[in-house]
């Protein structure tokens, strides 16, 4: 045994400080809220009859309890079995151009609608094609799709379609500037659909896609179609990194089905000399440290969403701008102070696991290797967070797009039945239980030893656990409409 | 265990090594460093099983048989703390869901 370097050491207890903190803090807000919700005896908005501490504590035991069972499998072959599992359809090349083409000319039809009936349908959310189909087609169908089914924003994305037709590629990308403009980009995205109310005002949306169309294709002939909707255009990105989750998926011509979140565990052909395989980059989805900061984004965009969506989120707004500080400046402090807690609970954890271990693998390496559980993580959360939402408005949709130049009279919103919010669990949960199975096969791709492969995991799925705990926590709060916003 | 290496401890340019001591020796075909001896064993065997020699072979079969001794001890004190949870959780779950 060799001793652990001091820094390390006193990394490792902060972690674990930091961890008992927050848990404290989360169980005494629940006793707290629980209190609250007995003291006004009012048992019918509260749908937990358990003390919500004691459920949240219950998600988080799940995950670790499910880390642990993984960890029970320690047969290698069955490990790689399971994540190689794949079926390939024959060649369908002729059939994937035509539907690119399709989807092409179906992406540009309904990019000059939402910027159309932004502008000229009805000012009403409810029954104007733009935020109906951006927010409940988008944000919520398309992007449960990309990771259920497959990703087909590529087919679809009218801005490639336009640029990929024009001489492009003029400034060539550089390298070392990564994915973090699409961090930015989605940053800047999702902050101006929390704050700046284009979800109810359909001009206002109509503006910002125009904007955003002119931006992207100019972005696109500047430094070249591929280079900037792989690295720079936030919404590829994002559809991109949810697609990684998804079992169907386009292998040159042949279209390949895997089992759910395989494809994030990566290849590692390295039986044979293959050096590079075993590298950084072989997980496929993840690359580099932008990549990292990415996949945490998408947790922490609907965990923030999320927060400040409830009545609880609502109290703390208020409480802050009583002191005196500005509505916006205290959405934008949480927004990113939160996400920089939720990056650095999990570098932390890389640097833990480096640590820890004996191995020359450094944490760096281990952040990005590790980082593509947290895709699923956020798929979980999304689903939670999108699926009512997307149900609900589902007639309002088909409303809108079977007749898209006249105003639906009378737009049907269905009313869900109760036992969705206890599907909301099922999800948060389930995507996390496949994270840990993800994140499990891939220890077992890095590490020769398996037992270090079970303990590099740990500090890992310390972080999952305390985001378990706070999207839970999340999805049982009664909600209320953001104060002090448009 | 083990201090002796049959392999050469300077780390190449091939290598991600973090700059310690690579005192575990380096693989000979792919030039990933070990700060183990006994990682390098496992290494050998798991990543390219068909260049091994013979005492190679040996030598993967009795570090992957030393470390199925480690991985049972673990097991049992894993369910150790899978059954003190799921009790736990009962005990809390009577206690105030009731």
């Amino acid at each position: 045994m060799t001793t652990v370097p001091d820094t390390d050491r006193l990394l490792a207890r902060t972690l674990s400080a930091c961890l008992a903190l927050v848990g404290v803090l989360l169980l005494a807000r629940g006793v707290d809220a629980s209190n609250a919700a007995v003291g006004l005896g009012d048992a019918s908005r509260d749908p937990l009859s358990v003390p919500r501490w004691l459920y949240v504590a219950t998600g988080g035991a799940t995950i670790g309890a499910s880390a642990l069972l993984a960890s029970f499998v320690t047969d290698r072959r069955l490990v790689r079995r399971i994540h190689r599992w794949s079926v390939t359809t024959p060649d369908r090349a002729t059939a994937r151009r035509v539907g690119v083409a399709a989807g092409n000319a179906l992406g540009l039809g309904l990019l000059a609608l939402v910027v159309y009936r932004g502008f000229a349908g009805p000012q009403i959310p409810t029954v104007n094609l733009a935020v109906v189909f951006v927010f409940a087609g988008m944000r919520a169908g398309l992007t449960m799709f990309a990771y259920l089914v497959g990703n087909a924003w590529p087919a679809l994305n009218p801005w490639r379609a336009v640029a990929r037709r024009l001489p492009n590629g003029f400034v060539s990308y550089p390298v070392r500037v990564g994915r973090w403009p699409a961090v930015a980009g989605l940053l800047a995205l999702v902050w101006m659909e929390t704050t700046t109310g284009m979800t109810k005002r359909p001009e206002l949306l109509a503006s910002v896609v125009l904007a955003y169309s002119v931006l992207t294709v100019v972005g696109a002939v500047v430094v070249g179609v591929g280079p900037w909707f792989r690295n720079v255009d936030p919404v590829s990105v994002f559809f991109r990194f949810y697609g990684r989750v998804a079992p169907l998926s386009w292998d040159g011509g042949t279209l390949r089905l895997t089992l759910p979140g395989m494809r994030l565990v990566g290849d590692d052909d390295a039986s044979e000399g293959d050096a590079a395989a075993d590298g950084v980059a072989a997980n496929g989805a993840v690359d580099g440290p932008s990549d990292v900061a990415f996949a945490v984004l998408l947790v922490w965009e609907l965990t923030y969403s999320g927060f400040v969506t409830t009545e609880r989120g609502a109290t703390v707004v208020r409480a802050l701008v009583d002191v005196g500080l500005p509505p916006l400046a205290v959405y934008g402090g949480l927004y990113l102070l939160g996400f920089a807690a939720f990056v650095g609970a999990y570098v932390l954890a890389a640097r833990v696991s480096a640590s820890r271990l004996q191995t020359h693998r450094r944490a760096r390496e281990l952040a990005v290797q590790f980082a593509p559980p947290l895709l699923v993580i956020a798929a979980g959360y999304h689903l939670a967070h999108y699926l009512a939402f997307f149900v609900s408005l589902t007639p309002s949709l088909a409303a809108v797009l079977a007749a898209p130049l006249s105003t639906p009279a009378n737009p049907l919103v269905l009313t869900l039945p109760s036992w969705v919010s206890a599907a909301n669990i099922v999800f948060v949960l389930g995507g996390h239980l496949l994270a840990i199975w993800v994140a499990h096969s891939t220890a077992y791709r890095l590490f020769p030893s398996r037992m270090q492969a079970i303990r590099s995991q740990y500090p890992f799925v310390v972080v999952m656990m305390g985001y378990t705990a706070a999207s839970l926590w999340l999805i049982s709060l009664p909600t209320s409409p953001p104060p002090f916003l448009p | 265990m083990e201090n002796t290496t049959t392999e050469p401890t300077e780390p190449t340019e091939a290598t991600r090594t973090t700059g310690e001591t690579t005192n575990g020796g380096t693989c000979r075909v792919c030039g990933r460093t070990f700060p183990e001896t006994r990682l390098l064993v496992l290494h050998r065997g798991v990543r390219h099983p068909s260049v091994l020699t013979d005492a190679e072979r040996e030598a993967y079969r009795e570090a992957y048989r030393a470390e199925e001794e480690e991985i049972r001890s673990f097991r049992l004190r894993a369910l150790v703390v899978l059954v003190v949870l799921y009790f736990g959780f009962l005990f809390l779950y009577a206690g105030f869901a009731g």
